[in-house]
């Protein structure tokens, strides 16, 4: 290629900056490693088990917060603008990667780089300016305390430049939130803590300009599977909606399907459900649509609330904000849900924690464990939007009740007791997206056993939930959700983004994600090859959490999953019990060639994976 | 000859013009002869919101039926009669 780089889709350069030496320097991208891990989360898997040390302290100066982006990103192909950021997580304990749309991550491919590797700690506040290839360390100390959105704008004025793109945190990473976010221009590496792993390095933001360009082997390959992808997300069913309603479409049918999570998952049917639905948010808020870079399918709204008590402009709210401040608290006002939405972001925290956070502190004011006297006055009913806007900010400074709920729910329920315990709906410290699995046991595999916790992203529930796997059969399951692993690791690495489900997978690795990455990189994958990629990647990020100490036990559910029953509606009496997720695991274990006493991967399979390296750490 | 009110949300809705429709069923009156009148009655806007252009065939769906969870693949041969009604579960993804 080009830049001297073997493969196409490649800058052939990563960015380090030593915050402690206040140094930058530029190396080179590993030819082996971005064939055998391609990019994003496969190759941050790979890079930091090397270089971050067993055990280390999620928010010290030996963690190092890499961002990456993919050989996919920065071309025409489209869903495909997504990059990671890739850390310890301060959440969960464990290797943690976080993805990200909009422009941030192509700019960084533009300005010369695939990834930025961010270590040591600064001594005062500082910001990086990346133009090219000239990176400054500049002070933030002018920034420190600003909001996301300010600090942008600020930079913004300083660099002269109204079309950088910029990574900033809020006053949640810069105080070590274990949630906190990185937004990076609206968009955000929302989960697991990332932003406070960059607070920690006393890092306010990132700002890129790139005017270079990605190169490809082939440009007439490239442009017509470009032409083929979109013509599917312009015209698969799953995709449809998506453009005119954003994900909150999936409001309405979830609640009639009865798997619209209500009350903190007490229930899956919701009375309000209609107040916050995406046809209502179509009609009462939305403004425009937002898309990420070369994407045709324009997900995100842009809405605004014009005036009254919630007052709002934010770039949202998506499916998930709508089922936490939503459906999850009771809350049956669109409007409410853009203020608090715009809140979480001002403040920079992860809007399923934060909004889970709540809900859990309603559950404790429903069963008495909290009283008014616990909440500082709030009167935490279901339903009550005010005092569910005024908790979340409380969490986003740290006052009262919400500097408990700001440790996350595990960790507050572990210090309130009382029984607490079991209104925690969360798996490895990270809290429960919108999307349930007491109907589904492979998806209910695919949370339990799932790098990232709580994460819709790590397994899917599309099969099950569509019938084109039968939800009563358990057999099977174990393999499945391996294979819905399998095509979103290498998703995560290509970096593609998962709304386009229907394009890469949904049950395994498909022609369309093995065609994107051939025609820019100009490799020949099959899907042998493809597979085994991506099996190498989820197994080197198993043995980063291996050598944390994770171990079988820590692959499991919330306790209200795997004890009540599911008590209306359409999936009335579902239930994942301890027993049966105990046997998908062991097939799940037995699929992937793991050992099912310690649930780590065995010597021969890192053998075969090449990953032998590791055996000393966990075997 | 049965008829089913059939109810669908966001696009599905967009082209039903109401959330709820009645619809007339052929024998034998399963669930694929109402997803099979479904198509006739709304024709092409609605083929392109549920049918997948490569197989031609409509996207597998959930579907709830008088409260009951089923499924447009594995359970297209139970029937249904007057009055039942029968809910279009869109594909879902997250988000």
């Amino acid at each position: 290629m080009k830049n001297g780089f073997k493969y196409g889709g490649y800058k052939g350069q990563l960015l380090r900056v030593n915050l402690s030496k206040n140094a930058v320097t530029k190396e080179p991208l590993r030819e082996d490693w971005a064939r055998d891990f391609v990019g994003g989360a496969g190759y941050s898997a790979r890079l930091l088990y090397d270089e971050i040390p067993g055990r280390v302290d999620a928010l010290g100066p030996q963690n190092k917060l890499f961002f990456m982006t993919g050989p996919v990103n920065g071309t025409m192909i489209p869903a495909a603008s997504r990059s990671t950021a890739c850390a310890k997580s301060p959440l969960t304990g464990s290797l943690f990667h976080s993805i990200f749309g909009g422009y941030w991550g192509p700019e960084l491919k533009f300005a010369g780089y695939d990834g930025l590797i961010v270590e040591g700690k600064a001594d005062k506040p500082v910001y990086l300016w990346i133009d090219d290839d000239q990176v400054e360390i500049r002070s933030a100390e002018h920034l420190w305390g600003k909001n996301p959105f300010k600090a942008q704008e600020i930079i913004r004025q300083e660099i002269g430049d109204e079309n950088i793109r910029i990574a900033t945190i809020g006053e949640a990473g810069k105080n070590g939130m274990p949630y906190a976010i990185i937004l990076l221009d609206i968009r955000a590496a929302g989960r697991g803590g990332m932003g406070a792993v960059m607070g920690s390095k006393n890092l306010k933001a990132i700002a890129v300009r790139g005017t270079g360009s990605v190169s490809v082997p082939n440009m007439l390959r490239v442009y017509n599977t470009t032409l083929r992808l979109n013509q599917i997300a312009a015209t698969n069913p799953a995709v449809k909606g998506l453009s005119e309603y954003g994900t909150p479409r999936n409001v309405l049918s979830m609640n009639a399907a009865g798997i619209l999570p209500t009350r903190n998952w007490q229930t899956e049917m919701f009375k309000g459900a209609d107040g916050i639905s995406g046809e209502t948010m179509k009609e009462q808020v939305v403004k425009g649509h937002r898309a990420c870079f070369a994407c045709s399918i324009n997900c995100t709204k842009y809405s605004v609330v014009p005036s009254g008590k919630y007052k709002s402009i934010i770039n949202g709210p998506d499916y998930e904000t709508v089922y936490g401040f939503g459906s999850i608290c009771e809350v049956d006002d669109i409007r409410a849900i853009c203020k608090v939405d715009e809140v979480c972001d001002e403040y920079g925290i992860d809007l399923i924690q934060a909004s889970m956070s709540v809900a859990w502190a309603m559950e404790c004011y429903e069963k008495g464990i909290f009283t008014k006297k616990d909440t500082g006055g709030l009167d935490l009913a279901w339903g009550n939007a005010d005092a569910m806007i005024h908790l979340t900010e409380m969490i986003g400074k740290r006052e009262g009740l919400g500097a408990l709920l700001a440790k996350g729910t595990r960790d507050a329920a572990k210090i309130v007791g009382k029984g607490s315990e079991r209104f925690v709906i969360s798996n490895k410290g990270v809290d429960g997206p919108g999307h349930s699995c007491r109907p589904w046991p492979g998806t209910a595999v695919g949370y339990a056993t799932g790098p990232r916790g709580g994460s819709h992203h790590d397994i899917r529930p599309t099969l099950e939930k569509s019938g084109v796997v039968d939800r009563t059969v358990l057999e099977g399951k174990g393999a499945m959700a391996s294979e819905v692993n399998h095509w979103l690791i290498l998703a995560d690495s290509a970096v593609v983004c998962h709304l386009g489900e229907p394009i890469w997978g949904p049950a395994k690795i498909n022609d369309n994600l093995i065609d994107a990455l051939n025609a820019v990189t100009g490799w020949n994958l099959d899907y042998e090859q493809a597979h085994k990629i991506a099996e190498r990647q989820w197994n080197m990020i198993r043995c980063f959490a291996a050598r944390e100490g994770f171990t079988r036990n820590d692959d499991t559910l919330p306790i209200r999953f795997m004890e009540e029953p599911v008590p209306e509606g359409p999936m009335k009496g579902s239930l994942i019990s301890k027993e049966t997720l105990e046997g998908l695991k062991d097939q799940y274990y037995d699929y992937r060639g793991w050992d099912k006493k310690t649930g780590n991967p065995s010597k021969a399979k890192l053998a075969e994976l090449g990953l032998e390296f590791a055996a000393k750490d966990i075997c | 000859m049965a008829t089913v009110k059939v109810k669908g949300f966001s696009v599905v809705r967009d082209v039903f013009g109401a959330g709820v429709v009645e619809l007339e069923v052929g024998p034998p009156e399963t669930v694929k002869a109402a997803l099979a009148a479904l198509l006739a009655k709304f024709g092409d806007p609605l083929k392109k919101v549920l049918v997948e252009p490569d197989t031609g065939e409509i996207t597998p769906l959930l579907l709830v039926l008088n409260g009951e969870a089923i499924s447009s693949t594995l359970d297209v041969d139970r029937s249904v009669k007057t009055g039942d009604e029968l809910t279009l579960i869109f594909p879902i993804g997250g988000g």
